[in-house]
């Protein structure tokens, strides 16, 4: 029963991690930059609901309006910043993007001091689920729900849509793309906007379960590259698996060997990389 | 005078003025300690065109392993000090083996997972480690006839490495295998195709720069005392790599001023303010857009602009051509 709780577990924080890291994946299919800034938006999404909910604001709402305020912001840095150093190489990609992060880390201590805080289970799905001997936080059943309903979503956007085809076009060549005539800069920013708030509303929905701290955002970068080089860059479908593979891993290893779950993880991507270098579903 | 020995004159011209200037020896020898390691993240960086996320793993793992021999065992400092470096050299073997199967940002990405890999092993198995904690209470046992006790005489014994490790380092660069670094660099493919095995020389530049980054580790240990897991970590990965990249990749020395305005800057201001690390993230945006050949390259400038500037002597002819990203190639 232990180890179903913690399959169970294990896909809820895997989903988390697909959203976390999906983002990074397409932002480099589509734009080729590498950004070292990517765990910030899941810690400013989780700064931001438990900022609003100490406001007296109501949980549901801070959920659905953070994500939207780190899209923004993204947006925001992506036009006023980043567009302008794409053409240079990926050094000064990595340099400008973990500026970044450390400036955003040092406002988070600024604003919210050094060592963060919890925030509520909301008060509907503050109890359990009993089936049978198997109980469980109604909390994370519903975080499983939801993430499943916007990875279906987050699926039409990218094969069933016209921003999608775009998107997966410019993936093969942006030049081609902006010679038919599409607005690529635009395109662009919707996406990382996109990337930076499915990575804001990941750190929103964990905060409940994992509490906020200000070095969150470096935790949830390294495991957003364990899962893009595990699952393959570019790949959708590569994200969503490895996601839920290191999450699954991960939970069961808490209860086989707690200190080491985070160890496994790193472990598991050496191997993969080592019998399969592209990842599971990376192409060339 | 050629560029090699004006760059070593000017790295020894440090190491003598540091005492003269500065009031803590503690803060001297940090700043070369943290001078060789960025010397030797440069010569993946710079000299190879590899950007690892990495070299704090060889900067812990040399603190580790002096740390623990100087605890556990009677055996003379230098050893310790070899044994790091191997360590590191070792180590860096492995992590360069396995994270140049990939290219360019996969590269990168792999470097750091790397990192907190071996991160989350020094933290996981605390009985060695220390943990969180780190290894406390490292003895800095004399070298030969000469007490350490003193920090400035453990400057004198750092400085004496720094010059040493500075040269050799300079004499890795200058050689052939150095120059087709340069070459693996600028166009993967053509030196492959040319013949050189690229692979083995990009797994040796790792080694070597695995083994002074070892060695650093092991140096500031014995500075502080203590092996702490942060000298292991992903700030420490990141630091290094910072100092590299404001210092400027083009050659070792700019390795030194970078280290030394990051370790001098950072002391200023912790004191001041200690959220600097604010200016410092800003900071790493201006050098991206404005500075790109770093501090060195803000030093050209000014000798350039004297009247008398004498451009021919320290133009360096190896600056990292800064060119649009092409799809797929290296960093």
């Amino acid at each position: 029963m232990i180890y179903l709780f913690q399959l169970v577990n294990g896909i809820g924080l895997g989903m988390l991690y697909f959203l976390l890291a999906v983002g990074l994946s397409i932002i480099f299919g589509l734009l080729h930059f590498v950004n070292f800034a990517h765990g910030t938006f899941y810690l400013l999404g989780a700064y931001f609901v438990y900022d609003m909910t100490e406001r007296g604001l109501n949980f549901w709402a801070a959920l659905l309006v953070a994500p939207f305020i780190v899209a923004g912001l993204a947006a925001l840095t992506e036009s006023v910043l980043l567009r302008r150093i794409y053409h240079l190489p990926h050094t000064f990609h990595i340099l400008v993007t973990v500026g970044l992060a450390l400036m955003v880390q040092e406002l988070v201590i600024i604003l919210w001091g050094p060592v963060g805080g919890n925030v509520s289970t909301p008060g509907a799905l503050s109890g359990v689920l009993m089936l049978g001997d198997f109980i469980y936080p109604q909390y994370r059943l519903f975080v499983i729900g939801l993430t499943l309903v916007l990875a279906i979503g987050l699926w039409w956007l990218l094969e069933g849509t016209r921003l999608g085809a775009v998107v997966r076009a410019g993936s093969e060549s942006t030049d081609m793309v902006s010679l038919l005539g599409i607005d690529i800069l635009r395109v662009n920013t919707a996406v990382f906007a996109l990337g930076a708030g499915l990575a804001g509303l990941a750190g929103a929905l964990a905060a409940p379960i994992r509490g906020v701290e200000p070095f969150m955002g470096v935790e949830a970068l390294g495991i957003a590259f364990v899962v893009v080089v595990i699952g393959g860059m570019g790949s959708y479908t590569g994200a969503l698996i490895a996601g839920l593979l290191v999450g699954i891993v991960q939970s069961i290893m808490t209860t086989l060997w707690p200190e080491g779950a985070r160890l496994m993880i790193y472990l598991g991507m050496g191997l993969v990389i080592l019998t399969m270098p592209r990842g599971l579903l990376g192409r060339a | 005078m050629n560029r090699a020995s004006l760059h070593f004159l000017l790295a020894a011209l440090v190491a003598i003025a540091l005492p003269l200037f500065m009031r803590s020896g503690t803060l001297a020898s940090e700043v070369l300690i943290f001078a060789m390691a960025a010397a030797a993240c440069n010569l993946l960086l710079g000299y190879t065109g590899l950007l690892s996320f990495g070299q704090g793993i060889f900067f812990g793992l040399g603190s580790y392993a002096a740390g623990l021999t100087l605890l556990h065992t009677s055996v003379p400092l230098a050893l310790a000090l070899v044994l790091s470096a191997i360590t590191g050299a070792v180590v860096a073997t492995g992590v360069g083996w396995l994270s140049i199967r990939r290219q360019g940002v996969y590269f990168v990405m792999l470097t750091l997972a790397f990192s907190q890999f071996f991160y989350f092993l020094a933290y996981t198995f605390k009985d060695i480690t220390g943990g969180d904690n780190g290894l406390l209470n490292i003895p800095r046992p004399a070298i030969g006839p000469f007490s350490l006790g003193e920090s400035w005489t453990y400057y004198a014994f750092v400085a004496v490495l720094f010059l040493l490790l500075f040269a050799a380092l300079q004499r890795v660069a200058s050689s052939t295998f150095g120059r087709t670094l340069l070459a693996v660099r600028d166009n993967e493919e053509r030196a492959r195709a040319i013949g050189f095995p690229v692979r083995n020389f990009k797994i040796t530049a790792f080694a070597i720069s695995g083994a002074v980054t070892g060695l650093a580790g092991a140096l500031h240990a014995l500075l502080i005392g203590v092996a702490p897991l942060s000298n292991i970590d992903y700030h420490m990965s990141e630091s290094i790599l910072i100092m590299t990249i404001i210092g400027g990749t083009g050659n070792l020395f700019a390795s030194v001023l970078g280290a030394g305005f990051y370790v001098i800057v950072s002391d200023l201001l912790s004191s001041i303010w200690p959220r600097w690390l604010l200016l410092l993230g800003g900071l790493l945006i201006v050098v991206a857009l404005f500075m790109q050949k770093g501090l060195w390259g803000l030093l050209e400038r000014l000798v350039e602009a004297l009247p008398m500037g004498r451009k021919s002597s320290i133009n360096s002819s190896i600056e990292p051509p800064i060119q649009p990203e092409s799809e797929g190639r290296g960093i």
